[in-house]
């Protein structure tokens, strides 16, 4: 999937670098830049690269290159300048980012941050001594999720119905819930719904200052930053949604709340973190949700052929 | 002849006298920009602590609010800021302590304590901003203390002795 622009990853992501860095990364040719999914700066470690499934660096001359060994060593003041550059040298401005690990730049990448956790009654209050920063590019593919959104209408009435979004990490289910957000917002052959996107990490919509980065439709409302199942109450109580999105449901508040939208009347289509329907039933708190008939479809995601490759659609509706 | 004399030395003593109010003035304006300073920090902390504004636009705002010299530092440390490109904190403060340094009438021992925040300002939690605001603030207070003392001790020096001066130079070339 080809889909970051050189361009984009030049205007977006590189200016936040160190002049050193943004050198190295500046003259790469534009079909390695068009497959970059991280960059990864650790203290004193190789300039990391990843594209796909492969770990490239760059040589200090500037070549990309797999021997990581003879990558460009990340100095403690090319750490400094890039998280100056990406707090706009204001991390009093960044506190509860930072507390959540991450930090969301224009363009809706999302920049981890590993160093010196400083924590207070068991909560992260802080981290300091940079060490480590992983730029993720944010990608949206529109039209990713046709093939989903056929699936998961009712053959009937045509409303969509509950969906579970399977998958193992890397395997493209939050470009598969922004597309999805944006085809049902936007109603692409069919009526436009509202959108609801409880977006805990500001992932689906990237949002940086509360405006989204990424399109995710004209009729979404997003709930950015907010955690997945106080965000669905907030949404059916004040937003009245005819869709909930939601990415990576795992606590049991979460499933709790599902059941809440559900019984409300509100499509749920959400994703959550697993090779296989095996693998989803061995969890107690969704074995009951399944058990229940609150979700009527699954989606299983693999990388066989990228990421976002539809493996395989379970019916747990018996159609 | 005698014409000319009393106009040379009416301008030696006047040029002179002229030299030492000029010196007077220097005393006092830097008075007074210290205590701008002060209060265009006082500003720039309200931005950071209670509205969390990013600091280049924080320092932008602090520049529209104060006048030269001072609004230079912040102008100059916020356009430095906004070309992103890795630059840090300390070195667009720098800059900005550059242009306040050749504009106005502060001391190396002001500017100094202006250049010891530049490492930290910006990079820490609100708390830690606060503690460096008073910190820089108590600091400046103390400078314009001096200052003061200073405007009271050689201020008279200053604008009597530049006609003084004038007076003896005329004698001696009489």
């Amino acid at each position: 999937m080809l889909l970051q622009t050189n361009s984009a990853l030049k205007r977006e992501i590189i200016p936040y670098f160190s002049p050193m860095l943004q050198g190295l990364l500046e003259v790469q040719g534009e079909e390695f830049l068009a497959r970059v999914e991280e960059i990864r700066l650790r203290c004193g470690q190789p300039l990391l690269v990843k594209l796909g499934d492969e770990d490239w660096t760059i040589i200090p001359a500037g070549q990309a290159s797999r021997s990581l060994q003879l990558g460009y060593r990340t100095s403690e003041e090319d750490i400094y300048r890039c998280i100056a550059s990406i707090s706009d040298n204001s991390l009093y401005a960044f506190e509860e980012d930072i507390r959540r690990g991450f930090i969301t730049i224009p363009g809706g990448h999302r920049v981890g941050l590993a160093g010196s956790v400083i924590t207070e009654r068991d909560e992260v209050k802080n981290i300091k001594y940079f060490s480590g920063i992983c730029f993720r590019v944010a990608r949206q593919i529109p039209g990713a999720a046709a093939g989903i959104l056929k699936e998961i209408c009712d053959a009937g009435n045509g409303e969509l119905v509950n969906t579970l979004i399977i998958s193992p990490p890397r395997c493209g289910k939050t470009t598969m819930l922004r597309d999805l957000a944006r085809q049902i917002s936007s109603g692409r052959g069919r009526a436009a719904q509202n959108v609801v996107l409880v977006d805990e990490r500001s992932e689906l919509a990237g949002c940086f200052r509360g405006i989204p980065q990424l399109d995710v439709g004209p009729q979404t409302d997003i709930l950015d930053a907010c955690p997945k199942a106080t965000g669905m109450m907030m949404a059916i109580r004040s937003l009245s949604p005819q869709v909930i999105i939601c990415d990576e449901i795992g606590r049991q508040e979460d499933y709790a709340a599902v059941r809440e939208c559900i019984n409300a009347g509100v499509s749920v289509i959400c994703s959550v973190h697993a090779g296989s329907d095996d693998d989803l039933r061995r969890r107690p708190f969704i074995r009951d949700l399944l058990g229940s008939g609150a979700f009527k479809i699954g989606v299983v995601l693999s990388r066989s052929k990228g990421p976002g490759t539809i493996r395989e659609i379970i019916r747990w509706d018996g159609i | 002849m005698i014409g000319l004399k009393v106009a040379g030395v009416g301008m030696v003593i006047a040029g002179f006298g002229g030299w030492g109010l000029a010196g007077a003035r220097r005393l006092e304006r830097r008075v007074d920009e210290l205590r701008d300073l002060r209060m265009a920090l006082g500003f720039l902390e309200k931005e950071v602590t209670a509205m969390y504004t990013p600091l280049s636009l924080a320092l932008e705002r602090t520049a529209e609010f104060c006048d030269m010299p001072v609004a230079g530092l912040f102008k100059e440390s916020a356009a430095a800021l906004q070309q992103k490109h890795g630059v840090t904190i300390r070195e667009a403060w720098n800059q900005g302590l550059d242009t306040i340094t050749r504009y106005s009438d502060l001391l190396q021992a002001d500017t100094k304590v202006l250049a010891n925040a530049a490492g930290q300002l910006g990079m820490s939690n609100v708390n830690e901003q606060k503690k460096l605001f008073t910190l820089i603030q108590e600091e400046l207070k103390l400078q314009e203390e001096k200052a003061r003392e200073r405007v009271k001790s050689s201020r008279q020096l200053w604008s009597y002795g530049g006609f003084i001066m004038g007076i003896v130079v005329v004698i001696l070339l009489l």
